[in-house]
């Protein structure tokens, strides 16, 4: 998928990413040290005052001690407070103590503008980001739009019914609930939404309890459909008994005998076709005594078996009701995915070209977009020779060969009554052509 | 180009846009404390400066005060600073989410995954689209129901949820704030919706007859307009004129409550451009280009709908009837009998009246007795004569 342009971005992501790391350790580290440099600045001034109301107080003066003020300073410095002692004046800083503050100061100044300036400085990696989306990734759809299409009220209408459904198969009858009621569809609509197929809600209720990791429902349902799954060739019953066996094994010792039981009792009407795979499994009680997880069962269980899973059980379980395991709105939408992309390099092509815009006046998309064989619906015969879709005016024709080519084409290639088979040497009458129909 | 390429922009450019605005709003931030800092430092300075020495005790008090300052500017920036990180972290969960699908080492990806990246992608879209018809509430609920929450932009869309009540409620309080929120950002974009608020405000003043009020409103807020909004400023006040019912067409739209509607999607327009989001949704956007893709004329036929078709289903079907057919320049054929391909290894074959139906389907459908009863038709043939079809 669009691998590289993630790459692209989050590379540019992690730069800023790292960035900020950095600068929050700033913040907090060089920040944080030029605080506590000044709290203990105040702590000592702050003596050298108690000192001084000391000394006043217990009339001791001059020779007094030499007031300690030194400190244990992490940024080296031995500050050093010498106090003078004069009563009757205020008490002034000396002119080593006014060295002391002004480096720490300046040291201050330098930090917090540095933590300023650093910042402002990634803004060009943050800005870096949103060019790289902007050039990595496609914003604009008008091209591939019709205005028209999905403006006006009915259509949205239209629309929000076809999302209702969607949720309402899907067994989340409140979201369609709320829907309804926020767009105020009307009732007669919304009855319809509700009316709409609701036998997959079953299968998709199961799907999410395989999902949460609980198999009860799904092994109920797999038995009820045991002999039609198997006439399907589906390995979903198989894989569901296998996983619930490996649930069983993984609890350790204590499950042993039950999972002996249970293997014995389902695993026996699989011998045939999986007789290698059973062995394989029940090889495991070997290590069941130090646990699955360093053991190449450990797989087994992992997360991707149970979505495989889930999937294989939404998959054959559909098939076996005969009903979409997509909602239509789910296909139309991944439908549209895939011809997204399509139409954009397009519409690159077609703007340096000048060509009008593709979808005015246009019938046809511009290119074929490449579905998966699921999403296809209708047979299409596009005639070989003139290389367009048959129309009702334009019908298919077999020539008496069993060659299939347009009614125009055939026109075209015929002279007088006598047309010769483009593919085939066979001469033959225009008039025996058949119409047919896929 | 890949699917991620053209469709996942806004995935990632809201949370872009919004670490953006958390920068410069860190930034502002750290440049106040910093001031603040350096005011006080300054002061220190000044007194160390000064003829005489400094006086210890307030020196000490100086000192503090740096020493205090220094501690919010830390709290502050550490604060916004991680704002900055968590909402990266948005980013790259989203991006991890979009590499999400890895490929088995033997090259080709577990069908189950995809098809499940696949199903949350549709809940993505879905909810996106929720978002801009303004049904947050089933949004909410369906990014709770399905658990893509963190996936979805839902959360900025929380803000433009009060704002649109609240202008529903007719009141302007919050998307004011709003302007004055984003405000640097709208002035770049051209935005003229603060301006329309206070049209608003203005003309509720003069539906209130409170015209003196009116003016006073005009006086404060309108000169900052009259460079590019003269005329309009001019046409509202002559409202100050009129009655407030008045019936003159000019003047009766802006007292029409409908403004107020009209407001509340102009609000939602210019959110879109702040987030630079293109107008329309990725979901309908894919919607068209899905419908197109797989519409067919035998959509359009009485006889040749598939029910399992999403464009052959009612609502779908009207939907896309303006929308162009797909293209085909390949003929691609499936029988209607048992939904598989036809090709060499179920080669297509013709009923005497011209129905193709594949050759596994024809034994199916044959009965012992060597009748076949045509399914689309219903016609009956006794051991019809059926001729191989070439499809080039």
């Amino acid at each position: 998928m669009g691998d590289e342009a993630c790459v692209t971005v989050e590379k540019e992501l992690d730069r800023v990413v790292s960035k900020l790391e950095q600068l929050h350790e700033i913040a907090s580290a060089e920040i944080g040290d030029v605080a506590s440099l000044m709290s203990q600045l105040v702590n000592v001034l702050e003596n050298a005052e108690q000192m001084l109301v000391t000394t006043l107080n217990t009339g001791t003066q001059m020779n007094a001690p030499g007031t300690p003020g030194s400190v244990d300073d992490p940024m080296g410095e031995t500050v050093n407070m010498q106090v003078e002692t004069e009563p009757s004046a205020p008490q002034r800083l000396t002119e080593s103590q006014m060295e002391i503050i002004r480096d720490a100061i300046s040291k201050c100044n330098v930090r917090v503008q540095k933590l300023s300036t650093e910042h402002r400085d990634s803004h060009g990696a943050v800005s870096k980001i949103g060019k790289a989306i902007d050039r990595n990734f496609n914003s604009d759809f008008s091209s591939t739009m019709r205005v028209d299409a999905l403006q006006d009220e009915d259509n949205l209408m239209l629309l929000n019914k076809a999302i209702a459904k969607h949720y309402c198969r899907q067994g989340m009858d409140e979201v369609a609930r709320t829907l309804i009621k926020e767009c105020k569809m009307s009732d007669n609509d919304a009855q319809d939404v509700f009316d709409s197929e609701r036998e997959f809600a079953e299968i998709y209720s199961i799907w999410i309890q395989i999902q949460k990791r609980e198999l009860t429902e799904a092994l109920k349902w797999a038995i009820r459909h045991s002999t039609q799954l198997l006439e399907r060739h589906s390995l979903m019953e198989f894989r569901l008994h296998r996983m619930r066996f490996m649930q069983l094994v993984s609890n350790g010792l204590e499950s042993q005998h039950d999972a002996i039981v249970y293997a014995r009792t389902n695993f026996q009407k699989f011998a045939k076709p999986y007789e290698h795979e059973i062995a394989n499994l029940m090889a495991s009680f070997i290590y069941l005594p130090g646990g699955l997880e360093k053991t190449p069962y450990k797989i087994f269980l992992a997360q991707e078996m149970w979505t495989e899973l889930s999937f294989t059980f939404l998959n054959d379980a559909c098939q076996l009701l005969g009903i979409s395991k997509n909602s239509a709105l789910s296909v139309v939408v991944n439908a549209g995915c895939t011809a997204l992309p399509a139409l954009l390099n397009i519409k690159q092509v077609m703007q340096s070209r000048q060509v009008l815009g593709m979808w005015n006046g246009c019938d046809e998309l511009p290119i074929e977009i490449d579905l998966q064989p699921e999403f296809r619906f209708h047979s299409i015969f596009a005639c070989p020779i003139l290389r367009q879709q048959t129309t009702e005016d334009n019908p298919p024709k077999k020539l008496t060969c069993g060659h299939v080519i347009s009614n125009d084409a055939l026109h075209k290639l015929s002279n007088g009554h006598i047309l010769k088979c483009p593919y085939c040497p066979v001469e033959q009458n225009a008039e025996e052509a058949v119409r047919i129909y896929f | 180009m890949s699917e991620i390429k053209a469709l996942e922009h806004a995935t990632l450019k809201v949370p872009y846009e919004i670490l953006n605005k958390r920068f410069r709003s860190a930034q502002k931030i750290i440049d106040r404390e910093v001031d603040q800092v350096m005011n006080v430092s300054r002061q220190v300075e000044k007194a160390l400066d000064a003829q005489q020495p400094p006086i210890l005790s307030d020196m000490t008090k100086l000192v503090a005060n740096v020493e205090q300052k220094l501690q919010v500017l830390k709290r502050k920036a550490d604060e916004s600073i991680n704002d900055e990180l968590n909402v990266t972290q948005i980013c790259k969960r989203k991006l991890e989410h979009l590499k999400g699908i890895i490929p088995r080492s033997n090259g080709d990806v577990c069908l189950g995954s995809v098809d499940q990246w696949k199903r949350i992608r549709l809940d993505r879209l879905v909810i996106e689209h929720l978002l801009r018809m303004g049904y947050y509430e089933t949004a909410e609920e369906l990014a709770a129901r399905s658990d893509v929450r963190h996936l979805t932009n839902l959360d900025i869309f929380q803000t433009s949820r009060e704002v649109e009540d609240d202008l529903a409620n007719h009141s302007t309080t919050k998307c004011v704030l709003w302007c004055i929120d984003n405000k640097s950002k709208l002035r770049k974009i051209n935005s003229t919706i603060e301006f329309s608020l206070r049209v608003q405000e203005f003309v509720e003043l003069v539906r209130q007859n409170q015209r003196f009020e009116a003016v006073k409103h005009s006086r404060r807020y309108f000169p900052a307009y009259e460079k590019t909004q003269l005329n309009e400023i001019c046409h509202v006040m002559a409202l100050l004129a009129y009655p407030a019912d008045t019936d003159i067409e000019h003047y009766k739209k802006y007292t029409d409550p409908k403004r107020w509607e009209q407001l509340v999607l102009d609000f939602r327009h210019e959110n879109y451009r702040l987030f630079q989001l293109s107008n329309t949704s990725v979901f309908s956007a894919a919607v068209q280009a899905g419908l197109s893709a797989l519409k067919t004329p035998q959509c359009y036929s009485q006889t040749c709908r598939n029910l399992n078709c999403p464009v052959c289903q009612e609502d779908l079907n009207r939907i896309a009837l303006k929308l162009p057919y797909s293209h085909c320049v390949q003929s691609r054929l499936i029988c209607r009998v048992t939904g598989k391909p036809l090709n060499e290894h179920n080669h297509p074959m013709m009923l005497p009246n011209g129905q193709i139906y594949g050759r596994s389907a024809l034994q199916k459908i044959t009965k012992e007795d060597g009748t076949i009863t045509c399914p689309v038709t219903n016609v009956k043939f006794t051991k019809p004569k059926i001729d191989k079809v070439f499809i080039m």
